[in-house]
This record gives structure tokens, sequence and C-alpha cells, in this order.
């Protein structure tokens, strides 16, 4: 048994950013209260904060890529995954330009996922086509 | 009109208002901690005026409950600018040396009188003139909204009425005042702030500027395209006629989240290449090409933006399963793969270049800082800049040194595209409930002893249509709309009126998005959520 351990974050679900506290035992969040020092909750949290993490050990989360063959998505590797993903996308650009791509950027992640997001869309690609949920 | 798409003022400012309008937020179920801030600041004085078309939960605490229509908020604002210019309630010498275009606005209104507007929004005359009074007077008048305002056929002309309103009475730029939207999901400021629109850059600055442009360019090594790229919606329309041949995911569940489903999945099925990025299975990622395991919240390192400008930090909690990766490593790899090398070894390393690049916004929040100081407002330039609480306090400098003046943008009502009718004959409005999450996929998983109230979809419907119907609290209805049918257990309830039924969009067994309407706002592309018309009639 490791000793438990208490990690500060915030919450990942509205836009409000209220801090939590998690609480970690043998590498799964155990328990989560709000965080007293955080400004913008000072300790309080709503339902889905306090207790709707599991997912993050779900069984069903996805654990490797997935490639469609003969109809079908099954198990590839990250080497796989890539090729098919660069030759596809490089072959759609050259045939039809880069207006033939769109990307969907997550709303959910970090600031510096999303940087490099639009970073890839822009300098990869070559296309401002880029566009979240911001609207929905 | 101000410049910028960034909410005016922080949450602190509840506290300092004297009036605020709460304009379609259902604020306890969707933002339930900032809903404790407001009933606070109610219990010290806060005049809250509800304007929803249900009767939610925030009504307990408010001053007066506006039940409106669904969609007819900008009859309800123009008449209250009307009032206000009519009764002088407003500074003429703030509106010279700060705004233009006045008489347009003026002119505008001039129908909008109370009693027109009455007809449409089913308020009656004096509420309009008392709210009108109340918020022009208060001193400091606060407007916040959420996706009840934006989820609208006139969803920008809604936002822009809304500027109108705080522009013509001064508040804004200082505390107290101002316009909050209360954003949805974590990250959805800072996702858009990031760069990840089509028309932006990092930094929230328009990608079409072009010496901002030229720094991201030099940095980068290549040149960026000027023109605006594609919402959303415009790509849809591009994946229909087989312009759009490839779509790339992220994190987003569309074929679920979006309107009128079935037509979303026959355009989703159109591409030749749908690559998915989640962290679940989705129902988006069943129809993909390739789907790629991204690490979840819990397993990543990084910030978060909130819906007040807080920058602060997410860190990371467990250690993920070996076999799959974070967004910004993969984008990495992928991007490297395809020829441009890209390569951090931690996500400081990406923020710093974030601060370098958007200087203006960032360039004083560091890691380090957000250490001690736990969140900073952008804008913050410097490491000695303490932040940006409030927006636009240029508007009280004396004599307007920056000569900085906002344009009125009058805009006029026009009524939900599809309106109830004999064969449709109620509004069916939609959102979210406390315990769920969008496509729910993180919210199936409580953890164990949590009692959930909701686990299933309902149909809202008042006791009065309910009768009428002869439908029965949790008997099965089937709901029809002109682009799709599914059957639901029917909840009575009077936070709906009459004639008015509210489903949220939480379950993939019962797909509210057969029903919606894919219409859309002609600027921002959002879709018209919040109203179409549908049938209701015990299942068979």
């Amino acid at each position: 048994m490791e000793a438990t351990k208490h990690v500060k974050t915030v919450c990942g679900y509205c836009g409000t950013g209220c801090g939590l506290v998690l609480e970690v035992n043998n590498n799964r969040i155990t328990k989560i209260r709000g965080d007293k020092d955080a400004p913008v909750n000072n300790g309080q949290t709503c339902v889905k904060g306090a207790f709707a993490y599991e997912y993050v050990h779900a069984n069903e989360r996805l654990k490797y890529p997935l490639l469609r063959k003969a109809g079908k998505l099954v198990q590839a590797t990250w080497e796989e995954a890539y090729d098919f993903i660069a030759e596809k996308l490089t072959h759609i650009k050259t045939t039809y330009g880069t207006d033939a791509i769109s990307l969907f950027a997550c709303a959910r992640s970090t600031n510096e996922s999303n940087y490099v997001t639009q970073k890839f869309m822009r300098a990869v690609i070559g296309s401002n086509h880029i566009d979240g949920c911001n609207r929905t | 009109m101000f410049g910028s798409g960034f909410p005016t003022n922080t949450l602190d400012d509840f506290y300092d208002a004297k009036v605020l309008l709460l304009m379609g937020s259902n604020t306890t179920e969707a933002h339930p901690i900032i809903a404790n801030r407001i009933k606070k600041a109610a219990k010290q004085g806060l005049k809250v005026i509800v304007i929803d078309p249900r009767k939610i939960d925030m009504v307990k605490v408010s001053h007066r409950h506006l039940q409106i229509e669904v969609g007819s908020d900008i009859a309800l604002i123009n008449a209250m600018i009307h009032v206000i210019i009519k009764e002088n309630l407003y500074n003429p010498e703030f509106i010279n040396q700060f705004t233009v275009d006045f008489d347009s606005l003026q002119k505008q209104v001039e129908r909008y009188t109370p009693e027109f507007s009455s007809k449409i929004t089913g308020i009656s005359p004096e509420e309009i003139v008392e709210t009108a009074r109340e918020y022009a007077t208060s001193g400091n008048s606060m407007i916040a909204y959420t996706l009840g305002i934006t989820e609208h056929h006139c969803g920008v002309n809604n936002v822009f009425d809304i500027a109108n309103l705080a522009l013509l009475t001064g508040n804004i730029g200082k505390k107290g005042t101002g316009i909050m939207p209360l954003r949805g999901q974590n990250n959805v400021q800072g996702a858009g702030d990031m760069g990840c629109l089509p028309n932006q850059l990092t930094g929230a600055k328009s990608i079409t500027d072009d010496e901002y442009r030229l720094r991201f360019e030099k940095e980068w090594g290549i040149q960026i395209p000027s023109k605006v790229g594609d919402t959303q919606t415009r790509t849809f329309e591009k994946m229909e006629n087989g312009e759009v041949k490839a779509l790339y995911c992220i994190g987003e569940n569309p074929i679920l989240a979006d309107v009128n489903m079935n037509h979303t999945r026959k355009i989703f099925e159109n591409l030749e290449l749908l690559i998915v990025q989640d962290i679940f299975l989705t129902d988006t990622a069943e129809i993909a090409d390739v789907v790629l395991p991204a690490m979840s919240w819990g397993e990543v390192d990084g910030t978060y933006t909130n819906t007040d400008r807080r920058i602060q930090r997410v860190r990371k909690a467990v250690e993920p399963d070996p076999g799959i990766k974070e967004d910004w490593e993969i984008l990495c790899e992928l991007s490297t793969r395809m020829g441009y090398p890209m390569s951090y070894n931690n996500s400081q390393e990406i923020w710093d270049e974030v601060r370098s690049l958007a200087h203006e916004m960032y360039g004083g929040i560091s890691y380090e800082r957000l250490e001690t100081e736990y969140s900073i407002h952008y804008p913050c330039p410097t490491e000695d800049h303490p932040g940006t609480f409030i927006m636009h306090e240029k508007f009280h400098q004396e004599n307007n040194p920056t000569g900085w003046k906002s344009k009125f943008v009058p805009v006029t009502y026009t009524e939900p595209i599809e309106m109830p009718d004999e064969e449709y004959p109620f509004v069916l409005t939609t959102g979210r409930r406390y315990e769920s999450y969008n496509t729910h996929f993180q919210t199936r998983y409580y953890a164990p002893g949590v009692k959930v109230k909701q686990t299933e979809e309902t149909l809202d419907i008042h006791p009065l249509d309910a009768g009428r119907l002869g439908i029965e609290d949790g008997q099965l209805v089937e709901v029809s709309s002109r682009r799709g049918a599914l059957t639901v257990k029917a909840k009575v309830t009077e936070q709906v009126v009459p004639g008015l039924v509210f489903m949220s969009f939480h379950w993939r067994e019962v797909p509210t998005n057969v029903l919606t309407i894919n219409e859309f706002d002609p600027i921002s592309g959002t879709a018209e959520f919040k109203a179409c018309a549908v049938n209701v009639s015990i299942a068979k």
C-alpha cells in the first residue's frame, strides 16, 4: 500500500473552474473535496465535481489505437495509426487541397494541448479550418 | 462592440452589483457553484431578475421572474432600451464621449414599445418598464447569460443587444457591472483563446491581423493563411456537399451533441477520413476510420481558463494506462511524422511558448506564479502585473484619453425558425441537467454509494398539457418533429409553461437531437438548440 497522495487541481466539468483536492490511493482517485484555498469555490463542490470521477478508471476507457479494417475497428499500434493518418492526410491535402481538411478541437483539453492542436492545423495542414464547440 | 470576446468582469462582482439580469441560464443545474454565489449575493441585497421561459430554481431567490416566450429576448431588450431612452434614464455625456451610432439605435427601438413587445414576449408592459428602470438606475447592473441566449438562430444578435443595453447605461468597465457569459465547459474559453477557432490566433487576436500573424509565422517558420477558416457549421455543409474529405475530431461527440442527428450521421459517413481522438468509444468514434486513445482529466498536466478569464493549474493525479497519450503528445508525433518536427518535454514548455507569443495576454502568468497565487486573470503582460479584473475601464476615464468609441449595433427581433402549429403544437427547448454532463460518457461513472436522482431522460411537460393529453407522470410518450421521433418517459412539472416541453441531451438511449432543427446563426454558426416544434402523444 502506498501512502495516500493529495493532489490539487481544477475541476474538469463546467467553466466555473473550482479548485479540488484529489485523494489518490494506489493510483486511483478515491475521494474529492473542494479546495478551501481555491478562490472560485472556497471549498464548495457540486455533485459532478465531487463524485463523478470514476470514469477516469472505467474499464471502457480506450487503451490502444483502433483502425478500421474490412469494415471493423480493430486494435492497432501507434505506429500503424500514425502511418495511416499521415498517409491519408497527405494524400487528401495534395489531391484536394488544404480546404478538404477540418479539425474540431476539444474544449475539455488543456490550454497547452489546444495551443499545439491549432499549431498542428496551421503549420502542418496549412489551414484555419479549426473550430471547437465554443458555439454549441 | 468592445473589441474582444471575453467576460468583462469577475465572479466576485456579483457582490458589488445591485441588479443582475440572469438570462437563459439555469445556473443551479449548469453552474451550481456560481448559483451559490448569486444566491449569497441575493441575500445581501442583489436584485436578481431571472429571464427564462422555465420556472428554474433560481426563480426562488429572484426579485422578479420574466417568464418570456422562447426566443423573444430581442423583443424584450429592445423594449427596455426604448423605455430607457424615452424616460431619459441614460447618460447623454457618456453616450457622446464613448459611443457612436446612438441615433440608429434610437431609431431601431422606436417601434418596440412595451405594449408591442409584451405581445411577443408574454411579459406585461408594466414589468418591462419596471425592469428597464431597475437595470438603468441601480448604479451597478450586471448581466449574466448562458446558452439560452446563444443557442438560437439569432444568437449573435441576442448578444449584440445585451451589449447595447450595457453600453447605453454605462454598465460596463467598472466593478459590479458588465457582461458575463457563463461558459459550459472547463476550458471552452481557453480553447478559443489558444486559437482553436477559425478566425483567431493564440491570444485571441484576429487571423487577419497581418502584424500579429507574422509574429507566429516567424516563430513557427511557416506561412499561415490570412483567410478566416470554416466554422463547425460551415464544415458540416462542406461535408454534405463533399468538399471536406477529412475531419479530425478531438474530444467531441458531434453525432450525439449536434442538432438533427439523423442528418449529422449521414454527412459523417460521407467522409473519406474520420479521425477521432477521445477517452471513450463515443458514438462518433464508432464510425471513425481511426481512433486514438487520449488521456483524460486526472492524468494530464497544464492549465485551464475558466469563465472569468482565470488561468489555473490542472495537475496530474494518477498514472494513465501505458498505451495512451496526451493530446499534445499525439499531435506532436503526428506532426513530426508529416514532416514538421514538433516536440516538447512537458506542458510548461508549451505554456512558455504561449506566454512569449501572446505576451500581451499571458506574459506574466508563469507556472511558478500560479503555484503561489492559485489563479491569475488575463490580460497579464508582465510578471509584476496583478492581472486584469475588469475589462474596458477606458469607458470611465475622464475625457476619453484613448479616443476609443464603441459602436451600437441595433438588431431586429426575429421569431424562432420553426414555430408551433397544428401538427407540431409544442415548443421543445433543450438544456442540461444537474447530475449529468453533455453526452454523458463521463457522468455514467459516479463514485459508489452516490444516489443519482435523474437516471434517464424525461420529457418535462406542464400538468395542464399532460392532463389534456391524458399523460401521467412516468408514462411513456412519443415525441416527434419534422426530423425524427423518439420515445421517452414524461415528467409532469410546473418548471415549464403550457405549450413548452423540455429535454436534455445527455442520454444516447434517448437521443434528443434527432428532434432538433439544423438552423444556425449566420454569423457564429451556432445551432437553434433552444427552439423547435414537436408533437407529443401517449406511446403506442
